[in-house]
């Protein structure tokens, strides 16, 4: 026996349970990475609620919702597609989104009904310091231009 | 030395456990639990012509089409205080001092409404400009928690005020 000749003792400790420990770990964090959160802003800090609903993912038809997403931080700047927009500008988006939208719909040949409105959903994640002056003037805008249908975010409770 | 045909396979495990380490690090350092979101939803129309909940509907009104018929509207205005808190709150012509006052006015309400005593079409909120949405969220919370859905915006202009 080479063991016994050469005095060493060959010590191979066994790594499998360790890699599989570390496999279901990458597992878990692999499943709790939210990708839905990339419209999610972390500079617009929510107002907490207690009885608000929680999130709903998919419509009652079990199609994901079509949706509009307004971050809009203390000051009222909107914040989209990395850019933060003041008022003016802001309204000048939401034009365009209402817009793309329709012709969006035109394209699939769906039709939207004016008295319904569209049927996309308008996200509003405002700060909780906002003032509501600059909060309305972004619902008037959305209004305006077709949007009915809005969801007002909030936390369950403080992070 | 036996001799044997067998040829021993050792897989390396030790490079493949470095790879899932680093997979590991990237994971944790990336990680960030998901805060917990909640939402009211709601129709928002533009605003519509309101009259008052209490008044009796007006069959001539309702016989011409060319005159737009208000909305049972429940008026509710909110004022803020210099930090965009909530100062005082009007309900129809009731002062309320806060939001906890307005829940008890609008458990009534409800109960009305549930009654068939009371016929209501929409909430128009009428805000501060300087309220804070923080606020605004608590105003919501309450109606919603009391099943009046149907709100409306407005802002409060001087002349309101």
């Amino acid at each position: 026996m080479s063991a016994s000749v050469s005095g060493e003792i060959k010590a191979e400790p066994n790594l499998t349970p360790l890699l599989d420990v570390v496999f279901q770990l990458i597992t878990f964090f692999m499943l709790c990475i939210n990708f839905s959160q990339e419209n999610f802003d972390s500079r617009v800090r929510l107002p907490v609620s207690g009885s608000a609903k929680p999130v709903e993912a998919e419509s009652a038809t079990g199609a994901p919702e079509d949706r509009l997403v307004l971050n809009i931080d203390r000051q009222g700047h909107l914040l989209m597609l990395g850019k933060t927009m003041g008022i003016e500008d802001a309204i000048k988006q939401i034009k365009t989104e209402a817009k793309l939208i329709k012709e969006n719909f035109e394209i699939a040949g769906k039709k939207v009904d004016p008295a319904k409105g569209l049927p996309t959903t308008v996200v509003v994640r405002g700060d909780r310091d906002t003032h509501f002056t600059e909060l309305f003037q972004l619902i008037t805008a959305c209004q305006a231009n077709g949007f009915r249908k809005f969801e007002f975010k909030a936390m369950s409770s403080e992070e | 030395m036996k001799k044997s045909k067998e040829a021993e396979v050792e897989i390396q495990i030790t490079p493949m456990l470095d790879m899932a380490f680093q997979l590991l690090t990237f994971f944790i350092m990336t990680y960030h639990p998901a805060p917990s979101e909640v939402q009211f939803g709601m129709n928002l129309l533009p605003a519509q012509p309101s009259i008052n909940m209490n008044e009796p509907i007006s069959t001539a009104d309702a016989s011409n089409s060319d005159v737009p018929v208000g909305l049972k509207t429940l008026p509710t205005t909110i004022h803020a205080a210099g930090g965009g808190d909530i100062a005082r709150i009007t309900l129809e012509a009731n002062e309320i001092p806060d939001v906890k006052a307005l829940d008890q006015e609008l458990k009534k309400i409800a109960a009305d409404i549930e009654k068939k005593e009371l016929l209501y079409e929409q909430v128009l909120i009428t805000v501060d400009p300087q309220l804070k949405y923080s606020e605004l969220i608590k105003v919501i919370d309450v109606f919603t928690r009391n099943k009046l859905t149907k709100l409306s915006f407005a802002e409060l202009t001087d002349a309101g005020a």
